[in-house]
């Protein structure tokens, strides 16, 4: 991909100067251009969270970080093509949850086991969704969306971006625990989401806040309630869903990008990187551009992310369940 | 008497495709209903129109005389195999070598004798794409065998 | 703020000179990309976006639009001199431009592809200006059992354009259907025909797939014929210019397609793809002599390229008003907006008026400077045809591989390019159309998952597609499409018999 940080990584990479990377010493690491690996193409969330990353991060390692994009199958690509290299400390990977949660489940030749072949090293950012209708929907609240579901179950239809999707299966966690059932319609992109709720063919939809916004700001969307564990700073009248409409009070769904290597990475780098991002991550300008994309800077220990990724599998895990016995 | 076996070849050639493709899409996936089709409704249909169009196609061509036109096995050889090898190579040994390796292979099919022409081509291309695509293009693509 | 002072205004924002430097440097950057084959503006906004994180809003916005357009006025070039097209916009240019090219009329090709552009560029500014307001609303009118009705009769429609044997063409179109069945199902999230192969799941690569059909096939074909017919002569200017035969041809041609551009466009998705595929149709069968077409009629260039430039400028549309983005490009666009804190919407126009008017003049400047950067050019690109093909055409292949591979990084893709280059070639040879199979590989998915989506949304009750007002528009248009020619054919092997019985 057409791709670089910095002007000199393309002296580098033009020139040769960067020889092949030597095994990876802890001490005199790095001494060359860290590859990160993004499995969304240029432009997406994905890569410009890891865009924003990465050049902080270059300046404090004093080496070039090079984004490679490398799209398709909904992330995986991106992590197949980081664990097809050397896990020699100048390979990185930039990844949504899915690939790490839930594709060993939706992919049947995955190729890889998320527990023992990637190793984790910080949770970047993590962004809720919010349950939006028409203006014109009867509900205003989610409690009043849950008593209409249960007087017509299997009549509110909603939208996601594709079976297996964030949106879907959110959207089948918060029908489950809510006791309810809606009627699935899958889509390809948020935009065709919207579009359909706008025109009134379908009634709600799981979606990022950001994409809602300006729609419940020109008066035509609202949103009932939204899936993080407390309210989300860009929309800070929205309602969390946890505790209401006989949900249980720990629910919580959220998409999530992390930074990973693979699995046999020098511990020490690890460490390093964890520092240097979770102090990338406390940039308040930084915060700001994220949050406008609808994203939370998280941060925290590799074990708090390989915590996560267990959580989030069984988690999902248990709705797939579900919806595989239901069809 | 004359027959159009071009277009003889090319409907039994999609007919069989057809068929093997709706054949493979009802064995593997579900067909569904009219009113709820399944994702194996389209490629089943379609395999059948198809292999009715390739009936079409054939039968007439029977009666007809065709055109003969030559048939470029050599350059079409030339270019797959140039093709082949840039997939290849490119992330092994980098795109100087492959560049210059590839268009070597292309221009081997090239009308003219000699191997000192093919030889500055090949160095001209090399230049030309390292120029645009790395120097001015900055594409992240490993350059040197040993860069990556 | 009135239309007049909108534009006014925007006027001031987009001739400030930092705003130019930028528009300029996209619509030269984007002409860049734009001719070489494969390597289409997503390309070179990936390589630009780095530097719209630095610069204002209007300036980063302006300048990844300069690079939008100028792909397509690029990519023209491409497929008129070396059959290269890089999209299936491009790959209708081909249809007439290259036998134009080869009949040493490739000035006047891309003379006629330029003046078209241009010219539909700004009557699709002057659509959106007029009817922003109208055409956001249309967006929600048209929902999934619209957009598989329109579909279809835009497929229908098109099939006509390629041999004279229908079954040649509706087999292209159905194998490029099941081409476009390859990757995920969106409805039932199932892997069909990828063979376990997940670089597959989101389908066939469409630039390795027109690259192969047309560039490579041609590459092929021309080997051992284009020595032996020698490099064309060299062109004076006066061969640039177009006879007056030409612009009476043009000039019909170009408004015509500029209506259905500046229509289809407005509609996320499929707008460019769909209204050059349509013009070029409408083109054929309005002409009294539709069996120049393919040989090098001028209107086929003319109304599609005038289809897809009117198109690109209104799928702005439901980008601006709606923040719904009509293609992975104005996807890419509306990141590099949200970054700088400005959020798309229905609330633009009114929250950031200078931004909406700024963006409108500043797509007319760069039309303009798109326009002369190009005219000045066109010499040097039919010198391109000067150099003899064997010295030529190992670079195109190492430029295809290259541009193929930047779309998303996959060695597979070009191997791939290799195998559907000599399917294309064998394909060409017998005289298929190539052109026909990439509408049916582009539009094949959509109307397969709308027509099922509207099935699932009405409950499998297919009345629906003609309870609904506009798609039973379609649906009628379809049917008429079809039974139109049958009727008539019946009328003309009746009427000798009734003069007989009289």
């Amino acid at each position: 991909m057409l791709t670089t940080i910095s002007r000199r990584s393309l002296m580098i990479a033009a020139f040769g100067i960067a020889a092949a990377a030597a095994p990876a010493m802890a001490q005199d690491w790095p001494s060359a251009p860290l590859h990160v690996y993004v499995g969304f193409p240029a432009g997406s969330s994905p890569d410009t969270i890891a865009r924003l990353i990465a050049e902080p991060l270059a300046e404090s390692l004093g080496q070039p970080v090079v984004i490679e994009n490398k799209p398709g199958a909904g992330g995986v690509i991106g992590v197949q093509q980081m664990l097809a290299q050397k896990p020699d400390g100048y390979s990185f990977g930039v990844t949504i949850n899915g690939p790490l949660t839930t594709a060993q489940r939706l992919i049947p030749d995955l190729g890889y086991d998320p527990a023992t072949d990637v190793a984790p090293i910080t949770l970047i950012a993590t962004s809720p969704l919010v349950l939006a209708v028409a203006a014109d929907f009867p509900a205003d609240d989610v409690d009043a969306f849950v008593a209409d579901a249960k007087a017509r179950p299997d009549e509110i239809s909603y939208g996601s971006v594709g079976k297996g999707s964030g949106a879907h299966l959110t959207a089948e966690l918060f029908a489950s625990d809510a006791g309810i059932v809606l009627f699935h319609i899958p889509f390809q992109s948020y935009a065709e989401v919207t579009t359909s709720i706008l025109s009134g063919e379908i009634d709600s939809g799981f979606m990022a806040p950001s994409a809602a916004v300006p729609h419940v700001e020109a008066g035509t969307m609202k949103m009932l309630g939204i899936t993080s564990s407390e309210v989300f700073p860009l929309v800070p009248d929205v309602p969390v869903l946890a505790g209401k409409a006989g949900l249980p009070d720990d629910f919580r769904a959220e998409l999530w990008n992390a930074f990973i290597a693979p699995a046999g990475t020098d511990p020490a780098i690890i460490a390093r990187l964890n520092t240097e991002i979770d102090a990338i991550l406390e940039n308040e300008d930084l915060q700001g551009k994220l949050l406008a994309m609808g994203w939370k800077t998280a941060g925290g220990t590799p074990e708090d992310l390989a915590a996560r990724i267990e959580t989030d599998t069984a988690l999902w895990g248990a709705v797939i369940d579900k919806t595989e016995a239901q069809n | 008497m004359q027959r159009d076996y071009l277009d003889i070849l090319w409907g039994g050639l999609l007919a069989a495709f057809g068929l093997v493709v709706a054949g493979y899409a009802a064995l593997h996936y579900d067909i569904g209903s009219l009113r709820r089709m399944g994702p194996g409704f389209f490629p089943v249909s379609l395999g059948v129109i198809l292999a009715i169009l390739g009936g079409f196609i054939a039968v007439p061509a029977y009666w007809r005389k065709g055109d003969r036109r030559p048939f470029a096995w050599r350059e079409m050889l030339g270019i797959v195999a140039a093709l082949l090898l840039f997939a290849v190579l490119m992330n092994r040994i980098g795109l100087v070598a492959t560049t210059a390796i590839c268009a070597l292979v292309a221009s081997s099919v090239a009308p003219g004798k000699g191997i000192a022409w093919r030889l500055i081509l090949a160095l001209a291309v090399t230049l030309l794409t390292w120029a645009i695509f790395i120097l001015a293009l900055k594409m992240t693509i490993p350059v040197w065998p040993w860069s990556r | 703020m009135t239309t007049i002072e909108g534009l006014a205004h925007g006027l001031s924002v987009a001739l400030q000179p930092s705003i130019l430097i930028y528009s300029l440097f996209g619509a030269l950057l984007g002409t860049f990309v734009g001719v070489l084959p494969g390597i289409g503006a997503m390309a070179a906004i990936t390589l630009l976006l780095p530097i719209t994180y630095y610069i204002s809003s209007e300036a980063a916005l302006v300048m990844l639009a300069g690079v939008y357009y100028g792909a397509q006025y690029g990519g023209a070039v491409a497929s008129i001199l070396l059959r290269l097209p890089g999209t299936p916009q491009s790959a209708v240019t081909t249809l007439d431009g290259y036998p134009l090219a080869q009949q040493g009329r490739a000035g006047v090709a891309l003379f006629t592809s330029m003046i078209s552009s241009f010219t539909g560029s700004m009557l699709g500014i002057v659509v959106l200006v007029v009817l922003a307001g109208w055409l956001a609303g249309m967006a929600t009118l048209f929902g999934a059992a619209e957009y598989a009705a329109m579909m279809i009769m835009g497929l229908v429609a098109a099939s006509t354009i390629g041999s004279e044997r229908p079954a040649k063409n509706f087999a292209m179109v159905v194998v490029g259907l099941i081409l476009g069945c390859v990757g995920t199902d969106v409805n039932s999230g199932a892997q069909r025909l990828t063979f376990g192969q997940p670089v597959l799941m989101d389908g066939i690569n469409m630039v390795a797939l027109a690259m192969g059909l047309f560039g490579v096939a041609e590459v092929i074909t021309n080997i051992p014929i284009a020595e032996r017919r020698g490099p064309p002569a060299r062109v004076s200017l006066r061969q640039l210019v177009p006879t007056r035969n030409d612009i009476r041809r043009m000039t019909a041609a170009i408004p015509r397609g500029a209506a259905l551009g500046g229509f289809f466009g407005a509609l996320p998705g499929t707008g460019s793809t769909i209204s050059s595929f349509l013009a070029y149709a409408l083109e054929r069968r309005i002409s009294r002599t539709p069996e120049r077409f393919g040989k090098g009629a001028i209107e086929g260039i003319a109304g599609p390229e005038a289809a897809n430039n009117s198109a690109s400028i209104t799928a702005f549309v439901p980008t601006l008003t709606l923040g719904i983005p009509g293609d992975p490009i104005m996807a890419l666009m509306l990141g590099a907006l949200v970054i700088h804190g400005v959020q798309p919407g229905p609330m633009m126009l009114q929250s950031r008026p200078d931004m909406f008017w700024g963006l409108v003049a500043s797509f007319g400047i760069g039309n303009i400077f798109l326009l002369l950067i190009n005219l000045t050019l066109i010499g040097v690109w039919v010198s391109i045809l000067r150099i003899p093909f064997r010295w030529l055409y190992p670079a195109i292949i190492v430029f295809v591989c290259l541009g193929v591979y930047s779309v998303r990084g996959a060695t597979f893709d070009i191997a791939m390019v290799a195998g559907i280059g000599a399917i294309g070639y064998a394909l060409t040879l017998a005289s298929f159309s190539p052109a026909l199979l990439l509408l049916g590989f582009v539009l094949g998915p959509l109307i397969e998952t709308n027509l099922r989506r509207a099935l699932l949304i009405s409950r499998g009750d297919a009345m629906v597609f003609l309870e609904r007002p506009i798609a039973c528009g379609f649906v009628v248009a379809t049917a008429a499409l079809i039974l139109l020619p049958l009727v008539k054919s019946l009328i003309r092997s009746r009427a000798p018999d009734k003069s007989r019985a009289d």
